[in-house]
């Protein structure tokens, strides 16, 4: 039996966004932008949507006195991707079999 | 990047990577303090190299011109945080081990300044400095308080046991041995044995 992936990683951007955010203690909301090639919009909105699941922490800071957005993936965040990335190889391992 | 509801395993998979190693490349120094330290260590060394045929009095006092350069190393170091659009996990870890120096630099300068003469006592100040190196660099960079403590509490006694004869130094570091390693121990060990009767 399969366990299902989890719908709220399994977006393309939302999914780009943990990916950055596994690899780093924590970025800015413009490094995300420009890795990703997102719009800052959409951006925001998914964003939100990891922040609203518990999969990461927003700061929202002045730096120089203007407004700046710092991520940070959560301990849900985590083991929410490792068992994104666990799911997903099970699937791969079976499509091999095939 | 379009939002994609629908992506497949095997794209998932790419992005990942792909996202990783993006994460992964963007990760640079800007090198100035690095090349700060690099040009006023090797400018004073030369100096003193030279001095020994000069004999210019001045110069013996040119090391001071690195304690001035931490005075630009603090404003590159705020400038540089502020401008970084990331932080990897190795930051701190990293930074640990400059501040270990720094404050090493110092005890050591210090103990070399004012140590009477060589004996004992003077001896396990030294050890007292190596002692506070690990367990503050690794207090550090996993955020480990009591180690942390237990590090600096190591360094202040080295500059205590210069004041103080053999055998009494031996006291100081047994008491830096406590605080460095033995309490923060049975902290580590009491976590460690309630994380495993919960897994069980």
């Amino acid at each position: 039996m399969f366990k299902e992936l989890d719908p709220i990683l399994h977006s393309q951007l939302r999914l780009a966004v943990m990916s950055l955010l596994i690899s780093v203690k924590e970025a800015d909301f413009i490094f995300i932008r420009e890795k990703t090639n997102a719009t800052a919009g959409n951006l925001s909105v998914q964003i939100q949507k990891l922040k609203d699941a518990g999969y990461i922490e927003v700061i929202k800071e002045f730096k120089e006195n203007y407004p700046n957005t710092t991520c940070r993936i959560t301990k849900p965040g985590i083991k929410a991707f490792e068992e994104y990335v666990k799911a997903l190889q099970e699937y791969l391992k079976v499509n091999i079999k095939k | 990047m379009e939002e994609k509801e629908t992506l497949s395993n095997e794209e998932s998979l790419a992005l990942i990577t792909e996202m990783i190693s993006r994460a992964k490349s963007d990760y640079v120094e800007t090198g100035i303090s690095a090349l700060l330290w690099g040009t006023i260590t090797t400018f004073c060394a030369v100096l003193t190299f030279a001095n020994y045929w000069w004999q210019q009095n001045w110069i013996n006092y040119i090391w001071f011109l690195s304690l001035f350069a931490v005075i630009p190393q603090i404003l590159i170091s705020i400038r540089e945080s502020k401008i970084r659009k990331l932080k990897a996990y190795s930051d701190d870890a990293i930074g640990g081990v400059w501040i270990s120096f720094g404050i090493c630099i110092f005890l050591l300068s210090f103990w070399l300044s004012v140590a009477p003469n060589p004996g004992w006592g003077n001896t396990n100040s030294l050890y007292l400095i190596l002692y506070g190196i690990p367990t503050f660099t690794s207090g550090y960079a996993r955020r480990f308080k009591p180690m942390i403590f237990g590090g600096i509490a190591c360094w202040i006694f080295s500059i205590a046991s210069i004041y103080m004869l053999y055998p009494y130094s031996m006291l100081l570091l047994a008491a830096g041995a406590q605080l460095a390693w033995f309490i923060p121990g049975l902290i580590l060990r009491k976590k460690y044995l309630t994380a495993k009767q919960q897994n069980v």
